[in-house]
């Protein structure tokens, strides 16, 4: 357990600013991050402020004013195969089947429709969709709409995995069942996974590490090792909610 | 149907409430027709000017009897389908692409939008004396000015959903790395169809009313022209059936494009509405 960790993704000194009514608005201010290979981090932070921003630097839809992405020791320019992105809502499209939403990635890729029919129904299984292949979004659930945003993240076979308050959208028991959902997969398919929430107790079930940011602009305030905190967690458990607490008091109020 | 009337005393109150809303929603469009054709039994008697449902009626079968211009009734409306088919050929080809190129490109937008705005701000019966003077009177004149009032229509629809595309289906694409032949079409394309079929029915039914404006002025084939042709022999029910048959054919055509969308897109779930 106490080997030295692989560093598989970094983040140094990104910073990102935006022109808002010709006023300068610092977003993210000098964030810097080291992920660990197939770790759970969870990025927890408060209200609209930086979250979603690192997500989108990350996985290469905008570029910081300052600062570089380095994975596996290369820096990312653009988006990259490897890293794969679960979004915050509706970004299934409507026009395609659970079935070709899911093979989207290889798809593109050009990877023949055979091989990634295969792929593809690997993680319809695992997501728990079977017999919704060609179902279409409109057809589904807003929990099964998440699986399968899970499950084209999936497909395309990252290393990494980003997801951008996956579950903000849906009613409080569909979310703690996806919560299971998405520890269940993550065990059994092991991904470095990078988890954005404004949830405390969301961050504290489901990280290994929690990254605590601040208010805006969004820097690093503290990093919480959960490594100790055995797994299946009970949110009522003494020490959960010691963790819990601990957190809660030492993170700023968004109003 | 019958079964559920037989079992209407097994019915819950919320099941009855809904039986008799759907026996009601069915009632109201037949007393609706009804009142139509009783209101215009009442002018009729009123005036001698405004036929009767049976001179009306004897009037079409006339018009299978003893045909005009050697064409009967069916004839004329293809005649007129036949046109609108072609400018509507053009529409949706040249239409569909143009409305692509402005909707996507920033640029083309930039430089055709001027251009286009010109255009379409011209009434398309505005063209009749120019377009007569250069092609005269035969099939491609007319055509020609089915497409001019048709032609807005589908761009207008092409060109907003183009440059509507959600964003967050862009990035999904950016994410899993589309070039951006792919990012056209595979996103954009097909998340624009709506808008597409949304000016394919409007383009329709604007090319169907402007060919009856264009057969008026000088044709010898169509609905168009046998509207005018009764108006210049003062025959009333001629009138009349080519008005009906004007109302009949549109609504066939709204529900034809309408079963198509539902056909090629499967999900958007619009409802009826023509």
């Amino acid at each position: 357990m106490d080997e030295k960790k692989k560093v598989i993704l970094k983040l140094e000194h990104i910073s990102q600013s935006y022109v808002v009514n010709s006023q300068v608005k610092d977003a993210v201010e000098d964030v810097s991050l080291e992920v660990y290979d197939n770790e759970f981090l969870v990025i927890l932070g408060p209200g609209h402020c930086g979250k979603t921003v690192l997500m989108n630097i990350i996985a290469g839809l905008e570029k910081p004013v300052g600062g570089a992405v380095y994975l596996d020791g290369e820096q990312v320019e653009g988006s990259d195969k490897r890293i794969g992105m679960v979004f915050q809502s509706l970004a299934l499209m409507p026009w395609k089947t659970v079935m070709a939403n899911v093979e989207f990635g290889p798809e593109v890729a050009g990877v023949p429709k055979e091989e990634r029919r295969k792929t593809a129904q690997k993680y319809i299984d695992l997501v728990g969709l079977k017999g919704f292949e060609k179902s279409y979004p409109h057809e589904l659930s807003g929990g099964m709409k998440q699986r399968v945003g899970i499950a084209r993240a999936y497909t395309n076979n990252p290393e990494i995995l980003l997801m951008d308050e996956p579950f903000g959208q849906l009613d409080a028991q569909t979310r703690y069942a996806m919560e299971e959902e998405v520890l269940r997969i993550w065990e059994k398919e092991k991904r470095t996974i990078i988890f954005v929430t404004n949830n405390i107790e969301e961050a504290v079930y489901l990280g290994d590490r929690i990254v605590l940011l601040s208010n805006c602009p969004a820097k690093v305030k503290e990093i919480y090792d959960l490594k100790n905190l055995a797994r299946p967690r009970n949110t009522t458990d003494p020490e959960f909610l010691r963790i819990r607490t601990e957190i809660s008091d030492n993170t700023d109020l968004a109003l | 149907m019958s079964k559920k009337k037989i079992n209407i005393e097994n019915m819950s109150a919320a099941e009855i409430r809904e039986h008799r809303l759907n026996i009601l929603y069915k009632v109201l469009p037949i007393i609706s027709i009804l009142l139509l054709i009783g209101l215009w039994l009442f002018a009729s008697s009123l005036s001698s000017g405004f036929p009767s449902p049976g001179d009306v009626w004897e009037r079409t079968v006339r018009l299978f009897t003893k045909p005009v211009k050697k064409m009967n009734l069916f004839g004329h409306i293809f005649a007129s389908l036949q046109r609108i088919g072609l400018a509507l050929l053009f529409d949706w080809t040249f239409g569909i692409a143009f409305g692509i190129l402005i909707g996507w490109n920033r640029k083309a937008k930039a430089f055709f939008t001027p251009m286009f705005n010109a255009f379409r701000a011209v009434p398309p019966l505005a063209w009749i004396p120019l377009i007569t003077l250069w092609f005269g009177i035969g099939e491609f004149p007319k055509v020609l000015i089915v497409i001019f009032g048709s032609l807005a229509s589908i761009v207008v629809n092409v060109q907003a959903g183009m440059s509507n595309v959600e964003q967050i289906y862009l990035n999904v694409g950016t994410v899993f790395n589309t070039n951006s032949r792919q990012q056209l079409f595979k996103i954009a394309i097909p998340s624009a169809l709506d808008a597409i079929f949304a000016g394919v029915r409007t383009s329709t039914s604007a090319a169907w009313m402007v060919v009856l404006a264009a057969e008026m002025l000088g044709a010898d084939s169509g609905v168009g022209f046998l509207i005018s042709r009764g108006m210049d022999s003062m025959d009333m029910p001629l009138v009349l059936t080519s008005m009906i048959s004007i109302g009949i054919v549109g609504a066939l055509l709204a529900i034809i494009t309408q079963y198509a969308e539902r056909l090629i897109c499967p999900w958007t779930r619009r409802k009826k509405s023509f």
